[in-house]
């Protein structure tokens, strides 16, 4: 519960501090280095690599399944 | 001009989760192939190319997928003993040689300002089989500056053991993902989220032991054992500003991850992207690690034994760093080729803050990923 008051909290100072941004200002936004999932086969390959050999996981989305690999 | 008005129409039609949008409004989608080679310094190597690929249709609809195979040679980490006084890993004596298929597919739908997906993923190797699907939803409010996403997923997976015919063991799994993403200026946007994991069934390693000698009785050899649960929290935070006058972008994620078993993690990576020219990018980035060890994790086994013990120093308290450099090349057709280097170096004294674990023995690893993209 501590952690959902802090995500919330996080997510209520982000929402209060910033502005409004355009449609016609968003050309920088749109740029593929600015985007938050890159290249797929890069993600689910390194992804993977370090969930193998670290306890943790997770986060970006759900249901992507399991492996024997930890 | 018009690769500007054109990059304008993209960003504009596509929510801001979507965000990496390509400059032809004519790209319907885009596949490509990559290929993961790993290799630990004494221990395993892996071999994986991932194919993918995504398309929109009928103007509200977008399928993703993609198609792997991993490929595992090597030894492992199979015993941990104190027959030499300090507990140490023993490396199986036969090299093991195994292949994990995975392919997973994502359907989305928009309707105006809120998208449905639906998604399904198989993943099978001679010991792990796994079923998995989930369900988002996405909401854009605020003209777009701001999305909040909703997810349930759910695993059905079964363990076996290439050493053991008769452990056939279930492990079910169900997902929760809570999430926001904000536009913070023209140049900036931040997202978080918080996933929500509830996992039960046989999380025991079956070919991992404990073999623990005592100077006054007989040694204990102990197999893996582990909680029959695993409750897990991660909250994800990703952070991206593009310096238009320095030519590059900044990303940093930041995950915190705790459960159950008594594992607190810290992973942050931090990365600059830089545009050379038009054509070419270069991405340094560096990544830190660091977890505290499961309660139930100890390499040797104490007296009386307990019934439950992992000396599986993935569990153990420890600390890692990654250093990467990626290349990034734009050719003609919208052809893009990238190719990764990185190294992973895990140690005791990388671990941050408190005591780490003495028996945990340095990991040293190298990888490369190499990747071609078109789209179509």
């Amino acid at each position: 519960m501590k952690l959902a008051a802090w995500a919330l909290a996080a997510a209520a100072l982000c929402l209060a501090a910033c502005t409004t941004v355009a449609p016609y200002q968003r050309g920088y936004l749109a740029r593929e280095d600015m985007a938050l999932d890159a290249n797929p086969g890069f993600a689910k390959a390194i992804e993977k690599t370090f969930a193998a050999k670290e306890a943790a996981s997770g986060g970006a989305s759900v249901g992507g399944g399991g492996c024997g690999c930890n | 001009m018009a690769a500007i008005d054109a990059l304008m129409k993209a960003a504009l039609a596509l929510p801001i989760l979507v965000v990496p949008a390509k400059a032809s409004a004519a790209e319907v989608g885009e596949v490509g192939i990559t290929l993961l080679g790993y290799k630990e310094r004494g221990l395993m190597k892996v071999t994986e190319p991932v194919l993918w690929g995504r398309a929109e249709f009928l103007d509200a609809w977008e399928v993703r997928a993609s198609a792997a195979v991993d490929i595992i040679t090597g030894a492992s980490p199979q015993l941990v003993t104190n027959a030499g006084g300090k507990p140490v890993q023993s490396i199986s004596g036969a090299s093991i040689n195994d292949r994990r298929n995975t392919g997973d597919v994502r359907l989305t739908r928009r309707f105006g300002d809120f998208s449905l997906s639906a998604s399904r993923a198989l993943s099978k190797e001679k010991d792990y089989h796994s079923k998995s699907f989930g369900l988002e939803a996405r909401w854009d409010l605020n003209q777009r500056n701001t999305t909040l996403v909703a997810g349930y997923g759910a695993s059905n997976d079964r363990v076996l053991s290439s050493d053991d015919a008769s452990l056939h063991q279930r492990r079910d799994t169900r997902e929760y993902l809570f999430g926001v993403t904000q536009l913070l200026s023209p140049t900036a946007l931040v997202q978080s989220t918080l996933s929500v994991s509830r996992g039960r069934g046989w999380y025991n390693d079956p070919y991992k032991l404990t073999f623990t000698f005592f100077a006054d009785g007989p040694p204990i050899l102990m197999a893996d054992r582990r909680p029959d649960h695993r409750d897990s929290y991660a909250w994800l935070t990703r952070y991206r500003r593009h310096f238009p006058e320095a030519h590059g972008t900044l990303q940093v994620d930041y995950r915190y991850y705790r459960d159950d078993w008594g594992i607190r993690a810290h992973t942050l990576e931090v990365a600059w992207q830089h545009a050379l020219d038009e054509r070419w990018a270069v991405r340094p980035a560096f990544r830190y690690y660091t977890q505290d060890a499961a309660d139930f994790y100890s390499p040797t086994v104490p007296r009386p034994q307990p019934a439950i013990l992992a000396s599986d120093q993935r569990l153990g308290s420890w600390g890692g760093v990654s250093p990467s450099l990626r290349i990034i090349a734009k050719l003609e057709g919208g052809v893009t080729v990238e190719g990764t280097v990185g190294y992973v170096h895990n140690a005791r004294n990388l671990h941050l803050g408190g005591s780490s674990s003495e028996a945990f023995e340095t990991l040293r690893a190298v990888y490369g990923i190499v990747g071609i993209s078109r789209p179509f």
